[in-house]
């Protein structure tokens, strides 16, 4: 019975991931990237409960757990920490307008599958097939860095790419260590905590957080 | 652990406790502390570097996860030695220095990378293998940059020097760390045994590399051009340590690539050695010899006595590739007592300028003068290492520059019989050379010492200078010490230098006599105590005469007749240091290159009479001036092109990072 719907399962995490990993670029919204971060958390969490139930891993059943709790909840706790109503206000003005971003979110996918195809072949798992889907969000997490100005947008980015990362790590080698996945996962919200309180900084001294308007270095 | 082992353990400990008192003593005591314990590191260096060169074994070995040979400390006999010297160096410097830094010299950052520089200088030596020379010769170099910039804030010259000495000597350390890549590619590992035996291409690319990187730090031309500026500039403690010690590791560094990694070269590396040398020793005495500075001056002979040993270094490979044993034993023992030498003597003068510059303030020649009667423990010891540096007999310096000319004079025949064409042109060119330079030398050090010391002051400081406290004093006392023991007994010290370069010891220096020094291979003989015993015998009569006719001529005051009883000569009708240089600048205009700038102010009424002459002369570097500057104003022009490529855009950059990414993933693919 789980066997028939494994594969189906490991498809629609992953299906989920690119899809909410898209729709990040799509939307310029901060609260709904906020939101679509917790979702792709949620999904990444769904992920690892899978492979684990499907290798017998108890460890990793746990790690999902972490995930939910670091990736899901915690993270877009931190990043959506402050007044509904002023957090609504934000929008982004990205330096790509929204078609061309979502072509060249296609065009990084392809790239992503070919590149899995011909350098590590996509094998015969369900996991295998799944793959190229990490280096797209790492590659669609690089976009969003370049792409926005605004500190707390890139640092989605930033928390995109690290998905992706982590996305390649279970898919091919069903993930690492558990004590290293919490060190990650930890390094990951410390790094979140101090870049928050930087942007927090930068607003109140330069009245925002336009990154691109910050050319000069100073002692 | 061994003696060895537990004597490098006990720098690295002292070196630590030492950075620690320097953090958190507090400013009435930091330099006494930090002082103390920068003497016992350089103690304990000594006693290793002493029990190494007497063949004692052992070692310190430092634990890596990198998949590389070991790091392990462990001197061998030549290691030895230069820890000795080094180390004895850095007695001298930090006893000095505990009295002598005040103000920013002073200071907290100061004081932690005194110990650093000292620790690092005395365990590239201990090194052996190539990662962990470059590490002790990276702290060295860190140590001394920071000390270099102790007082940046107060005067600009400071920071240029620092930026100067920065990049020349990250220059070398990218030579250097080049060269052992080579030879760590070519071999297999990075132990200084396992680099030996390669083929002749990566052999012939790695001496190149490693002569430029340790030629830079030994102040070789044409890698020379920081030495001017850091030198002067930096404390005069930091420029002694510097200069007395550490260039000995550039001599270090090139007598580690032609006596243990690379011993049978072919011919032309000899010669290119000699001819580097060669160039150095008269550039460097020519600046030296036309500068009204005295730490420049200073500077510029340092430049000048490591050109000779790298002279006497290339001539030893010369002759030992065509088999003259003897003679190339010999040279390669005069490059080392050269170093000994220079070590001590060159550091007892910058101290020695250190002490005029505690006393009056000045640096400039031209304003100095009369020290002599008012700084006399200063001026003997500063005389005395003058001497040295002139090479004038019963000092160290005479030692070494007669052990080279014996060996170059002789070198060029063995058994009657000449050795090679190259060897019979390119020695007695080498002898013209070593006498040229041992000329200007002399030139130099009268100017030095007679300027400075003898006369009437030519300013008003110097008019009002007093003498050093007793700490500096004992430094100076002690420098100049060795540098007469060097030259009285110079045949002890010679048969144990030889000992650490080597294989037949006794064939190629022994002592004779009264400490006397003899070469059986060339059968030269040389006892300056015997020469002082039967000089007497000679001065006596002469001290008689001169005694019974000043007891018969009785001294007689003249007078001017028509000076109304002024005084004849007023200080400003004394000889300057760049009047008494002026003929010399002459002679070697077209290599000095001066420019000379005379201004005339007339009286306002007639303009056949003369207000005031201001003359203005400025001897600049050839190198600097034709080779580095066009190359800097060519990056110069590159660097505002390349600016608009990284122009603090965060975006852009990584953007960079991205394209960098994506292009790397399609060529895998691909």
């Amino acid at each position: 019975m789980f066997e028939n719907i494994y594969p189906q399962l490991i498809g629609l995490c992953a299906g989920a991931l690119l899809l909410t990993s898209a729709l990040m670029v799509w939307r310029h919204s901060l609260l709904a990237s906020i939101r679509l971060l917790a979702l792709q958390g949620i999904a990444l969490a769904a992920l690892v409960a899978v492979i684990g139930i499907a290798e017998g891993e108890p460890e990793l059943v746990l790690v999902s757990l972490l995930i939910l709790s670091v990736k899901g909840i915690g993270l877009p706790w931190v990043l959506a920490y402050q007044s509904k109503a002023s957090i609504k206000q934000i929008q982004e003005s990205p330096r790509l307008n929204p078609t061309a971003a979502l072509l060249t979110v296609t065009l990084l996918t392809i790239l992503s599958y070919i590149v899995v195809s011909r350098v590590f072949g996509l094998g015969d798992s369900s996991t295998g097939h799944a793959a190229p889907i990490g280096l797209a969000m790492v590659l669609i997490g690089f976009l969003l860095l370049i792409s926005r100005r605004r500190a707390r947008s890139q640092l989605i980015g930033f928390l995109l790419l690290d998905n992706g990362i982590a996305t390649i790590t279970f898919l091919t080698s069903g993930g690492v260590p558990i004590l290293l996945e919490f060190a990650f996962s930890l390094d990951v919200l410390l790094v979140v905590l101090i870049l928050h309180v930087f942007a927090s900084r930068m607003r109140t001294k330069f009245g925002g957080t336009a990154v691109d308007q910050l050319r000069e270095l100073h002692d | 652990m061994s003696g060895i082992g537990a004597g490098l353990l006990l720098q690295l400990g002292l070196g630590a406790l030492a950075v620690l008192t320097a953090l958190t003593a507090a400013p009435s005591l930091r330099s006494r502390a930090v002082g103390t314990l920068c003497t016992l590191i350089a103690v304990t260096g000594f006693l290793t570097g002493l029990g190494a060169m007497l063949g004692a074994t052992g070692g310190l070995r430092i634990f890596i996860v990198l998949p590389i040979d070991p790091l392990l400390l462990a001197p061998d006999r030549l290691g030895g030695l230069f820890m000795l010297i080094v180390s004895g160096v850095g007695v001298l410097v930090s006893l000095y220095s505990m009295s002598s830094t005040r103000g920013p010299d002073a200071s907290r950052t100061a004081w932690v990378a005194m110990p650093m520089f000292l620790v690092g200088m005395q365990l590239v030596p201990a090194a052996t293998d190539s990662v962990s020379f470059l590490l002790a010769l990276e702290i060295m170099t860190l140590g001394s940059t920071v000390l270099l910039l102790a007082d940046h804030a107060g005067r600009a010259t400071v920071a240029s020097a620092g930026i100067w000495y920065s990049a020349m000597s990250q220059l070398s350390f990218f030579f250097i760390l080049a060269g052992f890549a080579v030879l760590a590619a070519a071999s297999g590992g990075t132990s200084f045994t396992n680099l030996q035996a390669i083929e002749p291409v990566p052999a012939n690319v790695a001496f190149v590399l490693l002569l430029l990187g340790f030629g830079g730090k030994a102040e070789l031309v044409p890698l020379h051009v920081w030495v001017p500026r850091v030198l002067p500039e930096a404390p005069s403690h930091v420029s002694a340590a510097m200069s007395g010690a550490m260039v000995k590791i550039g001599v270090y560094g090139g007598l580690l690539v032609s006596v243990r990694l690379l011993p049978d070269g072919p011919a032309w590396w000899g010669i290119a050695i000699m001819v580097v040398g060669g160039a150095s020793a008269l550039y460097g005495i020519l600046q030296a010899s036309v500068s009204s500075d005295l730490k420049v001056l200073l500077a510029y002979s340092t430049t000048e006595n490591m050109g000779l040993v790298f002279l006497a270094l290339g001539a030893s490979m010369l002759l030992r590739g065509y088999d003259a044993q003897a003679a190339a034993d010999a040279a390669l023992v005069a490059a080392l007592l050269l170093a000994v030498s220079h070590a001590a003597f060159k550091s007892t003068l910058f101290l020695g300028a250190g002490a005029i510059i505690h006393a009056t303030g000045e640096r400039n020649l031209d304003r100095l003068g009369g020290l002599g009667a008012r700084m006399p423990v200063t001026a003997a010891a500063f005389g005395i290492a003058s001497l040295g540096a002139a090479a004038i007999p019963i000092t160290s310096g005479f030692v070494a520059e007669w052990m080279l000319l014996q060996s170059l004079i002789h070198g060029g025949r063995l058994d009657g019989a000449v050795v090679s064409v190259a060897a019979s042109v390119a020695m007695p060119l080498a002898v013209a050379v070593i006498a040229l330079t041992a000329g200007l030398a002399l030139l130099t050090f009268v100017k030095a010492y007679g300027i400075a010391f003898l006369a009437r002051p030519r300013s008003a400081e110097a008019a009002e200078a007093h003498e050093v406290p007793p700490l500096m004093r004992l430094s100076l006392v002690l420098g100049a010490l060795f540098v007469l023991a060097l030259g009285l007994l110079p045949g002890p010290i010679a048969a144990l230098v030889a000992h650490s370069v080597s294989a037949n010891p006794s064939a190629a220096v022994q002592s004779v006599g009264l400490g006397g020094v003899s070469l059986p291979g060339i059968g030269a003989v040389l006892d300056p105590i015997m020469l002082v015993v039967l000089s007497v015998p000679v001065a006596i009569p002469v001290i008689v005469s001169i005694i019974v006719s000043a007891r018969r001529y009785p001294h007689r005051t003249v007078a001017l007749p028509w000076g109304g009883g002024g005084s004849r000569a007023r200080p400003r009708m004394q000889y300057t240091a760049t009047s008494y240089a002026e003929p010399l600048v002459r002679v070697f205009d077209d290599v000095l290159k001066p420019s000379r700038d005379v201004q005339v102010t007339h009286v306002a009424e007639s303009r056949y009479l003369v207000e005031r002459v201001r003359v203005e002369q400025r001897v600049s570097d050839v190198f600097e001036t034709r080779l580095y500057r066009p190359v800097l104003t060519l990056f110069q022009r590159y660097g505002i092109v390349v600016r608009h490529i990284a122009n603090g855009s965060i975006h852009r950059y990584l953007s960079y990072s991205f394209v960098a990414l994506l292009i790397v993933l399609i060529v895998v693919s691909l």
